[in-house]
């Protein structure tokens, strides 16, 4: 079946599989692989995108649901060649180990701050709490969230 | 910036940062090769049996597979997933690549090779499978006691050891005994990146695989003894690692996806998923272990007796050296004038043990430390003092591997946490009566610095400086996310007065980089970290060698500032590094290298100290952990930050290894926690802001003092919360995980 989406800014129209899950869709079709897939059902969160401005998993969204619909994948995080400064200061935070985790944090984050610019540290980390992260028990996520947060 | 260095003790991004936060990094799970293969896994459904008949006709007419492989077309040759050499002790070879005699749910039985994944997946699940179904021991007392059903040919007993030294002393004073047993249970690593690697046989006979592994020389090994091919014609890459927390560190999936690239004669991938990775791959062995000690009534320490059992499930893989580690940890944390530890470990019906973060400390030091507790309580001492008379000193002898304890600093550890965390007055407040009780707890924990004494522990390296005054620091890294790579770079900048980004430091590929036997055993930074540093200071008085030359003075008058060579006393007489690095070129015809093989020299006790603070609600049996200190001492931390990030991520592993995480085996063998959704990791609103502090003394032979974080940060995390959990309900619980269900009713039989 044809679908007709904007991933990124840029709009895509495609003939797929009315099975195919996202994600795959993602990486394999328009091969934007930062998307990680951890679990494949929904717990993990290494998969999570934008759509529409909210944080989605995108193991659990078939891709005829994106029809018409807005995605922001982690590779649309840094607009021309500058990083988004949630991306710096997940650098500067050494919130980045192995990094799997990594993309879906940001989508989550940035979805976040996109509806609630100054959120507190709770509210953080219930916007996280789908994220998981075996590397960094999480502190210096939160402290690169709230940075970004208390900025502007 | 620390006292008297440029660079060591900063905090740096991990050097691939940009490419993570990006997307832009590779993992096996992204990599293409062209016409790959996808392979999927078909898994035992029963615990025990005999595999009768395989039907794959439904299965092949799926469009897309090649090949569907299962023991009746691969060899029945055995491998050992651990042998990191050839030779190597305590590697039985019993694990072949699909099981004719299934022993565990999860085992392998078949596996698919098609051009996609979901093509795979469908044939995979279309094969018919008859088993005949044998007996299943499926706890360790079973597999003892059961004479007949035997899940290996030697029988169910793995391996035994004993350990007895010192004496028992004379006892001048009245003494207590007290006696405990503590279970810890079998856990999932849960890295999040699921398990990968890709082969490739090319027409010229070449093994190519790449692979997020712990040891590439490892793999190596396992594969050229494997398929009786030249290790010269066996590539093994170490490509990006979405952690491993040991649950890589085994040489797991290499040997069938090689086999299967060589029988297809094109790239093969095999992925995992969630399920797979935590019902197939491996687990942290669930350990049984009594204690016995003997104490003086003033709180000193005679004798410890215990005794452990390993669950190894079904094969031997590393077990018989995880078993034997359990002996060599707790007098490096204790003096102790009479230790004697026995144990074992036994096959049973369940999925694969094997290594993880640690190496048996976690499981030794957590009933070490949950019984200390019940010592102190019954002398009734305050635990820290209790514990203050009896841990070591600096370069005490651990008399099990009398070898030094080094620069060993816990007893700092523990008081300035202590201090830090107001132990004194929140232990004496009250845990409270009504619905929520509090309660603080505090454990000690060991571990080692490589493999000096026991083990091949050397590394060698190349490092160039190349046209520009730039640097190429050639190494066998493996870093597992933590950042290893960046810290080689800090040690290297270091000692060249360079910034850190003007050094490429490489990972691990058997053809280019040069011997390293691999990232286990807490021996990266001490060992390799040295090696970095040896490497670049030879390089040093290369350079300076070459300056001499150019600036026509002796060597001994020059030094090394911010990138130039200098004269002393002279500004001007001076030469960049890239005016160097032309000039020798141009006209010593020669280029400027060092190749350094460094072999350790000692193997000094890491340790940590941590402290957690729990609520209960004894309404519904949930904990929370409401504050956290982690103290290391380190000797010194190369990369703060990522240090700190090593301590914090540890102790969210050690509250799901208290808590929550099991993987529990039903009564018909099957893992009831097969997924994520049924295996609880502590997600972010469950996690305590974790505090560190770090002690460093510098005291050992790491680079710049530095000792290792990885693994003692995981070592004593559980005991703290344990204590803590004790603590707040006047228990002795010793049964892990302290799930809502046993809080209650020991809240109940209270
Ligand atoms: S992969 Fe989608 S939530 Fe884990
Ligand atoms: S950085 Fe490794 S899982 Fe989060």
């Amino acid at each position: 079946m044809q679908i007709e989406f904007k991933v990124n800014g840029k709009s895509c129209s495609l003939d797929i599989c009315p099975t195919m899950r996202l994600i795959d869709l993602l990486r394999d079709e328009l091969g934007l692989t930062g998307t990680k897939e951890g679990c494949g059902e929904g717990e993990c969160g290494a998969c999570t995108v934008i759509i529409d401005g909210e944080a989605v998993n995108s193991c659990l969204v078939l891709a005829p649901q994106v029809r018409g619909k807005e995605i922001i994948t982690v590779e649309g995080l840094a607009g021309d060649g500058e990083l988004d400064s949630l991306q710096q200061k997940f650098i500067e935070h050494s919130a980045v180990e192995c990094g799997f985790c990594t993309p879906g944090m940001l989508m989550s984050a940035k979805a976040l701050l996109m509806k609630n610019p100054h959120p507190s540290e709770e509210e953080i980390r219930q916007a996280l709490a789908g994220n998981l992260c075996r590397c960094s028990g999480y502190s210096k996520i939160i402290e690169a969230v709230k940075d970004v947060a208390s900025l502007s | 910036m620390s006292k008297g260095f440029k660079y060591v003790g900063n905090t740096f991004p991990c050097s691939d940062a940009a490419r993570k936060v990006t997307g832009d990094l590779l993992y096996g799970t992204d990599m293409k090769l062209p016409h790959l293969l996808h392979a999927k896994l078909l898994l035992s459904s029963i615990p025990h049996g005999i595999v009768k008949r395989i039907d794959t006709s439904r299965a092949e007419k799926v469009p897309g597979v090649i090949k569907i492989f299962s023991h009746l077309n691969a060899p029945d040759k055995m491998f050992n997933s651990f042998r990191i050499i050839p030779g190597q002790e305590l590697c039985i070879e019993d694990e072949p690549l699909f099981s004719r005699r299934v022993k565990y749910v999860g085992d392998r039985v078949a596996a698919v090779a098609a051009t996609s994944l979901a093509a795979a997946r469908e044939a995979a699940a279309l094969i018919d499978v008859e088993y005949e179904e044998l007996p299943a021991l499926l706890t360790t007392e079973e597999a003892l006691s059961n004479k007949e059903v035997k899940i290996q040919p030697g029988g169910n007993l793995a391996h035994e050891y004993e350990v007895d030294v010192g004496e028992v002393p004379f006892k001048a004073e009245e003494c207590i005994t007290v006696e405990s047993e503590t279970q810890t249970q079998r856990t999932h690593h849960g890295a999040l990146e699921p398990h990968v690697c890709l082969a490739y046989y090319d027409c010229s006979g070449k093994l190519t695989v790449w692979t997020p592994t712990q040891g590439v020389f490892g793999v190596r090994t396992v594969l050229a003894e494997f398929f009786g091919l030249s290790y010269s014609k066996v590539r093994v890459i170490k490509i990006p690692m979405g952690g491993s927390f040991g649950g890589k560190q085994e040489f797991l999936f290499e040997p069938l996806t090689a086999f299967m690239a060589m029988e297809t004669k094109r790239p093969v991938k095999l992925l995992l998923d969630r399920e797979e990775c935590i019902i197939h791959t491996r687990v942290r062995p669930a350990v049984k272990t009594k204690i016995k000690t003997v104490v003086t009534k003033s709180g000193k320490l005679q004798e410890f007796t215990a005794d452990s059992t390993l669950d190894a499930g079904a094969f031997s893989g590393s077990a018989p050296d995880y078993t034997s580690s359990l002996a060599l940890k707790v007098t490096k944390l204790y003096r102790i004038p009479h230790y004697k530890h026995t144990g074992r470990a036994v096959y049973t019906n369940t999925v694969k043990s094997g290594g993880a973060r640690g190496w048996a400390a976690p499981e030794i030091i957590t009933a070490t430390e949950v019984h200390m507790d019940q010592v102190a309580r019954k002398l009734k001492m305050d635990p820290v003092e209790f514990r203050l008379q009896n841990l070591v000193h600096p370069y005490d002898l651990d008399l099990v591997l009398n070898l030094s304890v080094g620069d060993a600093r816990v007893i700092e550890c523990l008081e300035r946490g202590a201090e830090a965390f107001h132990w004194k007055e929140r232990y004496n407040q009250g845990m409270g009566r009504g619905r929520y009780r509090r309660g603080i707890g505090a454990a000690c924990g060991a571990h080692k610095n490589g493999m000096y004494g026991g083990f091949v522990d050397c590394t060698s390296m190349v490092m160039k400086m190349n046209e520009d005054g730039s640097f190429n620091l050639n190494a066998s890294l493996h870093d597992v996310g933590c950042g290893t790579v960046t810290a080689m770079g800090i040690i290297a900048a270091e000692v060249l007065d360079v910034d850190p980004n003007l050094i490429t430091v490489t990972e691990a590929d058997t053809e280019l980089t040069g011997y390293d036997p691999g990232c286990y055993g807490s021996r990266v930074i001490y060992n390799v970290g040295a090696c970095a540093k040896e490497t670049a200071e030879k390089l040093k008085e290369k350079i300076l060698e070459c300056a001499a030359f150019i600036l026509h003075k002796p060597k001994e008058y020059l030094i090394i500032e911010n990138g130039s060579v200098f004269v002393k006393g002279t500004e001007y007489l001076s030469l960049t590094y890239k005016e160097i690095a032309e000039k020798t070129l141009q006209e010593n015809y020669t280029d400027l290298s060092a190749a350094h093989t460094y072999y350790s020299p000692s193997n000094p006790g890491s340790y940590s100290v941590q402290f957690a603070e729990v609520e209960v609600d004894t309404e519904t049996g949930l904990t929370r952990v409401t504050d956290f200190l982690a103290v290391g001492d380190v000797g010194r931390a190369i990369n703060r930050g990522m240090v700190e990030g090593q301590f914090q991520g540890a102790v969210q592993m050690g509250i799901g290894y208290a808590l929550c995480e099991e993987v529990k085996i039903d009564e018909q063998g099957k893992p009831v926690n097969n997924s994520f959704k049924k295996y609880h990791l502590v997600n972010a609103p469950d996690m305590p802001d974790v505090q560190v502090l770090l002690i460093e003394h510098e005291g050992d032979d790491g680079p710049f003092g530095a000792k290792s974080v990885g693994e003692i940060s995981a070592v004593p995390t559980a005991a703290a919360v344990i204590n803590a959990v004790n603590h707040a309900l006047g228990t002795s619980l010793s049964d892990m995980p302290l799930t809502p269900e046993k809080l209650l009713a020991a809240v109940k039989n209270r």
